[in-house]
């Protein structure tokens, strides 16, 4: 064990210190920021106030003004004028990214709003004005003789509710409970998910390193002075750490940005730190240990990554599979598939991840059979990776065929 | 002399394959004992098992007074025949490396690492990535790591491959050196001057079992028997009826006939054939050189001594 921490510190040293593995540990957070910060500047940048005229023959615009304003819906600098249509047409000309509306008392009463965009005036606008339709309604049948009471009862929206029999108490309350109840559930879903695939990538580094290792035939060196299961368990262990240290420095970049974003509204520390992600955690280890005692493995059958046969690519996408049903998964979070997959171990952290992140009762019975078969299959491919591991570090100069990889691992 | 490595009755199958029968041979403290083979002869299968990098199906290897698994490894020096060192890392980080794996103190490693690579003409590299080396640079600084935890037993498989002969000389320089202050070391080669000059005992092996072993001057008494190659053609039986001829071996024009060692070869001259066809004549020893030849090529013609081959 102490070999292995040896092992596992000079990994991580070696790690830290070369320049591609740092640039990538900072990039993706950045990259990240910036996939989630620069859209929303976009589209904040493209409202910019578009001139609207308005032509208030009868005040409307005046009563409404406040309440747009306290709204905020509108991106209009709006100026009354009282210049008509016709002689708006030469100043649109002219002022090309502006908007004329003609509010008279004509067209309101028979539902026609003249709208005169110029040239390169947004036709944003047009939908943008569809606020005005309420208040013109309401004159409308304020003219033709309706009541206050009429009118209302007119506006009034017909609503089907659902109402679910066992909770018809709390029904009006839990829509909106039940969206911060799902955020409080995907929160630590979502951070299991970034440490699982954190270490996963960090995992795929172990069959770099350990074909790497075959490639420059240090192996037989570093195995004059510890055992091949040393050697192993080291690099098990150093890449965990390593992924752990990328986890921190993402969470690290990443937290104080959403928490910029969306901080007010989402509580997500209080969501995060719950005794669930523990559970979640598990999982996302259990998987790493699952996926890196695959590819440390396989990395001691391959000199040249890139010569590698279908059947080595074939094992390097086992981590991805997951992603083919997230769709189903995430549909139906109680159904066959889901289930099914749980009890896979290929698949099982990841979905399991998926899962609790949605499900609003935990499937206890299943989450334990899902671990009992994940941390048998962790012992299994251990040993087999091992034996792997052991005849295919001291291979010189060839990529071991499937047929040899079996008969070692028969012997 | 101090034994400080013994191997008795190493056995080793692949599937199959046997690749070591029966292999019993000792390293005394200061000695250089070198095991010598054709390719695939079993030369790194043993040094693997020395190593426990593998275990032998049968036999023992012991290690002063420790066996097997118990063997302490951090005493063990080991330069394998396959060998590099990682790629993007400094000199110095992967000196200190290899010390921390053997348990040795890092700051006389450090101490050990500067001198010897002042010593190889490297001084100033310490802080130099491994990619950045030559060749030689790269396996002068494989040795460094092999020596820096100042190990009782060293292993060197192959060290002299690859090498400039000027590189050379400054490794035999070295192992010469490190044999003088008490290292046991255990080389392979297939480089015979090299291992007439340099060693003291030999262990030669084919096809996974012994066929020579004794000191070099044991060997060289036993086996440098006289030969004379005569240029010339010349009927076989009329060549293995000449007095003292051990063994001959022929094609077309070449004759080589084969003599004991305590042969006066004066004497012998004159009693060769008036018919004889010679166009040439040579009388010399058999060389180290040539007895690994006739092993590795599988001609059986090291002959023992008194043994008449008609």
């Amino acid at each position: 064990m102490r070999n292995s921490w040896k092992i596992a510190k000079w990994e991580i040293r070696r790690n830290l210190k070369n320049k591609s593995f740092l640039i990538s540990l900072f990039i993706t957070p950045i990259i990240f920021i910036i996939f989630f910060t620069i859209p929303q500047l976009f589209s904040g940048g493209e409202e910019a106030d578009s001139k609207v005229y308005i032509y208030d023959e009868i005040g409307l615009w005046e009563e409404l003004q406040p309440l747009v304003d306290q709204e905020g819906y509108l991106n209009w600098d709006v100026e009354v004028t009282t210049e008509n249509l016709e002689s708006f047409k030469d100043i649109l000309v002219e002022e090309e990214d502006s908007a004329y509306i003609s509010l008279d008392a004509d067209s309101i009463m028979d539902g026609n709003i003249s709208v005169l965009l110029g040239e390169d005036a947004s036709e944003r606008i047009i939908s943008e004005a569809r606020i005005l339709e309420q208040p013109i309604r309401q004159i409308q049948l304020l003219e033709a003789g309706f009541t206050q009471e009429d009118i209302n009862l007119v506006n009034q929206p017909i609503v089907f509710m659902p109402i679910e029999v066992d909770a018809a108490q709390t029904s009006t309350e839990s829509e909106e409970a039940g969206f911060t109840d799902l955020l409080s559930q995907i929160v630590p879903g979502i951070f299991a998910g970034v440490v699982l695939f954190s270490i996963v990538i960090s995992g795929m580094m172990i069959f770099q390193s350990a074909s790497q290792e075959k490639k420059d035939k240090v192996a037989e060196i570093i195995l004059s002075s510890v055992t091949t299961d040393d050697l192993m368990q080291g690099k098990i262990i150093g890449y965990f750490v390593l992924g752990i240290i990328q986890v921190g420095v993402w969470i690290g970049i990443i937290t104080p940005v959403v928490l910029w974003r969306v901080g007010e509204e989402i509580p997500v520390l209080e969501y995060l730190f719950v005794p669930e992600l523990i559970i979640l955690l598990a999982f996302a280890i259990l998987g790493y240990l699952l996926y890196a005692t695959i590819f440390v493995g396989l990395g001691a059958t391959l000199e040249d990554a890139s010569t590698s046969g279908n059947f080595q690519g074939f094992v390097l996408m086992i981590p991805f599979v997951p992603f083919i049903l997230f769709g189903p998964v995430i549909n139906d979070p109680s159904g066959l598939t889901a289930q099914i997959a749980s009890y896979i171990p290929f698949t099982s952290p990841a979905i399991l991840i998926m899962r609790l992140s949605i499900l609003e009762e935990w499937p206890w019975i299943e989450i334990i059979i899902s671990l009992a078969i994940l941390i048998v299959s962790i012992w299994i491919l251990a040993k087999l990776a091992g034996k792997i591991f052991k005849v295919g570090i001291l291979i010189y100069g060839k990529n071991a065929t499937p047929k040899e990889i079996w008969r070692w691992l028969r012997s | 002399m101090d034994k400080v490595l013994s191997v008795e009755g190493l056995g080793k199958s692949f599937k199959q394959t046997r690749v070591l029968k029966n292999i019993s041979f000792d390293v005394h403290k200061g000695e250089i004992m070198a095991i010598l083979g054709p390719n695939g002869a079993g030369k790194s299968t043993t040094i693997r098992n020395i190593m426990g990098i593998m275990y032998p199906d049968e036999g023992s290897v012991t290690f002063h007074n420790h066996q097997g698994k118990s063997i302490p490894r951090s005493k063990i020096g080991y330069l394998p025949e396959e060998r590099g060192l990682y790629k993007n890392v400094k000199v110095m980080d992967i000196l200190l490396y290899f010390a921390e794996l053997k348990d040795y103190p890092l700051k006389k490693a450090r101490e050990r690492a500067l001198a010897y690579l002042k010593k190889f003409d490297l001084e100033g590299k310490e802080n130099a990535s491994v990619e950045e080396l030559s060749k030689g640079m790269g396996q002068k600084v494989q040795f460094i790591g092999s020596i820096i935890h100042e190990p009782e037993l060293l292993i060197l498989d192959e060290p002299f491959s690859g090498l400039d002969p000027v590189s050379q000389e400054v490794f035999k320089e070295e192992i010469r050196n490190l044999a003088n202050n008490g290292t046991a070391i255990l080389l392979s080669s297939h480089q015979m001057n090299l291992v007439e000059e340099l060693c003291d005992r030999l262990f030669m092996i084919h096809r996974g079992q012994k066929v020579i072993y004794g000191s070099i001057d044991e060997v060289k008494e036993q086996y440098a028997n006289f030969k004379c190659t005569i240029i010339g053609k010349n009927d076989r039986i009329t060549l293995e009826k000449i007095p003292e001829v051990t063994g001959v071996e022929q094609n077309e024009y070449a004759s080589v006939l084969y003599l004991p060692k305590d042969v006066n070869v004066s004497n012998w001259l004159k009693q060769l054939p008036d018919h004889l066809d010679v166009h040439e004549l040579k009388v010399d020893r058999i060389s180290l050189h040539e007895i690994f030849i006739h092993i590795a090529t599988d001609q059986d013609l090291v002959p023992e001594v008194g043994d008449v081959d008609a």
